[in-house]
């Protein structure tokens, strides 16, 4: 059998592991990537089928998915599975840890939301005090940001604002409260599977291999740099070893750390697992109904569309109980749960057909201040299907964010009194760490080998041939969505690897 | 023996890819609820007796649709609850039997019998406003989580949305359905 081995080797095949193999098989890298789901066809692996055929009537199995909200019964197949795929956690700090198997990773159910970070992320310690600065600034990542949006057709929603979004959006304004047009990537599919995999596979540059759990990475004894890694194939069982020069991780976030953790490598800091946190969503903080859209008036333009509140608070002015800030997603139009009325039979069917369309809602992104205690251990307890060791996430939001959570309840509050609609009910709970799916932290970058695992490229400080191009490498967040940021870093850490690679530096 | 058991495979393997070839004639299958009804079996007669009366209560018949009743919501909440993590089971039998064990404290009848005036006061606290936070009664718990519950089973049932459907062709509850990796 010949010795096979590739110039790099991806692990993960989602917007990270995919935009390495895309920018890397385009610049004349042999890569092969490996990823623990399976293939994916949006032709033949789903089928239209009514709510009513499926085993549960869309309530989906009981018990199946207890950290998975997202998962309906339609889409029940695409997520991780999570007796497969355990992990633990203090009972008084539930975390939600979000998981899709199949190749194309995250990137086939994100929301598309698609934002920038700005030099107030990027450098927010200069501005607050709080924590650590990134080793690079927007300037550094504005180019890649350009070829990313252009990519996934990041753009604004072209239609006009209904009557209901244009009095909420002058409202905001009239208390300084910026609102613009969601910006999102378009099309009918904007994934890894359908925009990067396809363009980089058609260079013959690079190799997929599905079904393939990596158990671990793998140093040279000699020269302690990365050879490869070792897999099991998911459908026999067998083990095997991938060798490459180089060794790309993009497996998400959190599993790429419980990767690196496993193989015992890359922690000469001490700091890998540390500084986790994600945005916190409260979800319809605010739900309120368009009174004159009531008992079917919504029709024209009154009603529909949706909006985006950037972060206002701690920019030129400066918030009394928390630093940084928070977003706002808002829509209109729509039906409000049945749960908003306090009623039942007769008089339920007629309070929803009167507010039938009505709906106006508004969901708050906060951001969350990365802290060393806020962390991921490997739990020799917990092991997964393949007898990999799992993770023990400890993660808990601090008075920072409960207060900002407060301080957009009360603003959306009055902004929707302002705007002319009723509220049915305001909220400050948020979902538990880890259900907005956009963890971030314990991998991250920085200048200092001692306090950083990876350097302003993505690398290794320890092992010069490793990368880690996922949500991991973050110093700190925002509160905007994290994935084009992800896209614009694995761009900018691919094309500086290639380089290092033509030059014979690596 | 096992060589020629052996041999005698290689036939069978070769020969696949002309199983996997050939056009099976397509023939129509039934659903299972198309064709026989549900035998519940989780709730005790009395429970499942309040569940099918709150079923009633919560969503009876209104303006051609049927209501949980007709919807099969019971028969279908017996077999979903018998199939959940032991808290939902708890709380939905305690729930029930707390139904019946207020209606006979109350009225000196079971819940069953209760007229929608007398079943009402037992309710109230579905007539509470709606806030994010669980109630700290669990009795109150219960009540919301039927509701929701008997409401989902409803409209998502063949019964209804073949009603809703006529209306409105859009209402179809159809959606794509991920089938299994495997």
């Amino acid at each position: 059998m010949p010795a096979l081995s590739y110039d790099v080797l991806i692990i993960g095949s989602g917007a990270s592991g995919g935009m390495a193999a895309y920018t890397l098989a385009k610049l004349g890298v042999k890569c092969l990537m490996l990823d623990a789901g399976a293939p994916i066809d949006f032709d033949h692996d789903r089928v239209p089928r009514p709510v009513y055929d499926l085993p549960y009537r869309g309530f989906g199995r009981p018990g199946r998915f207890p950290h998975i909200t997202q998962a309906n019964e339609f889409n029940a197949n695409i997520w991780a599975d999570e007796t497969q795929n355990p992990y633990s956690y203090d009972p008084a700090d539930p975390y939600y840890w979000v998981r899709v198997r199949r190749i194309g990773g995250k990137t086939l159910v994100w929301g598309r939301a698609s934002w920038r970070l700005t030099d107030y992320e990027f450098k927010a310690r200069d501005r607050d005090g709080f924590g650590d600065n990134w080793p690079l600034a927007y300037a550094d990542l504005a180019p890649y940001y350009d070829k990313c949006e252009r990519l996934f057709h990041v753009g604004e929603d072209p239609a006009p604002d209904s009557v209901s979004l244009a009095r909420f959006i002058a409202a905001a304004r009239q208390r300084g409260v910026p609102a613009i047009k969601p910006r999102r990537a378009m099309g009918r599919l904007a994934s890894s599977l359908n925009i990067l995999l396809p363009d980089a596979v058609a260079t013959g540059n690079l190799t997929i291999v599905p079904n393939a759990v990596v158990r671990r990475i793998v140093a040279d004894k000699k020269t302690g740099l990365a050879n490869g890694a070792d897999f099991i194939d998911r459908h026999s069982g067998r083990e095997l070893h991938a060798a490459a020069r180089v060794v790309v991780v993009g497996a998400s976030c959190l599993e790429s750390t419980r990767l690196l953790l496993n193989s015992k490598i890359a922690n000469s800091s001490g700091v890998l697992g540390h500084y986790l946190f994600d945005q916190f969503y409260v979800k319809n903080t605010i739900q309120a109904v368009v009174p004159e859209a009531r008992d079917g008036k919504g029709a024209g333009n009154l009603m529909g569309g949706a909006g985006y509140i950037p972060r206002f608070r701690n920019l030129e002015t400066k918030a009394k109980d928390f630093i940084r800030g928070y977003s706002v997603d808002f829509s209109s139009g729509g039906t409000p749960d049945p749960k908003y009325f306090p009623v039942y039979g007769e008089a339920l069917q007629k309070a929803v057909n009167t507010h039938r369309g009505t709906g106006f809602s508004a969901t708050t992104m906060g951001s969350v201040l990365p802290r060393f205690e806020n962390h991921v251990i490997v739990d020799p307890n917990v092991i997964d299907a393949w007898g990999i060791p799992s993770l023990r996430i400890h993660a808990r939001y601090t008075e920072n964010e409960f207060n900002m959570a407060r301080d957009a309840m009360r603003t959306l509050d009055e902004l929707s009194h302002d705007a002319g609609f009723e509220v049915l009910e305001k909220h400050e709970k948020m979902v538990p760490p880890g259900e907005s799916i956009h963890e971030l932290g314990t991998c991250r970058m920085g200048d200092d080998p001692k306090t950083s695992v990876l350097n302003r490229w993505n690398q290794s400080h320890d092992m010069k041939n490793l990368f880690v191009v996922d949500g991991g490498s973050f110093v700190c967040g925002g509160s905007q969505n994290p994935t084009l940021t992800i896209l614009a870093l694995s761009m900018r850490a691919s094309d500086y690897l290639a380089e290092q690679l033509r030059t014979r530096n690596l | 023996m096992k060589r020629r058991r052996f041999v005698q495979s290689l036939p069978l393997l070769s020969s696949a890819p002309g199983l996997l070839g050939q056009d099976a004639p397509k023939i129509d299958f039934a659903a299972p609820d198309t064709t026989a009804t549900p035998l519940p079996h989780f709730f005790s007669a009395p429970q499942f007796a309040a569940l099918r009366r709150l079923s009633d209560i919560i969503l009876p018949p209104i303006a051609g649709t049927p209501g949980a009743l007709a919807a099969g919501a019971p028969e279908f909440l017996d077999f979903l609850i018998s199939e959940s993590p032991a808290p939902r089971r708890v709380l939905y039998r305690s729930g029930l039997d707390a139904l019946n064990t207020r209606a006979i404290g109350q009225y000196g009848i079971a819940f069953t019998a209760l007229d929608n005036s007398q079943a009402d006061t037992l309710l109230a606290p579905l007539r509470d406003p709606w806030t994010d936070s669980r109630p700290a009664d669990v009795f109150a718990e219960f009540l919301r989580v039927a509701r929701a519950d008997i409401l989902t089973a409803t409209v998502n049932s063949r019964e209804w949305i073949a009603v809703v459907s006529r209306r409105n062709p859009a209402a179809g509850g159809i959606g794509a359905y991920w089938l299994p990796a495997e």
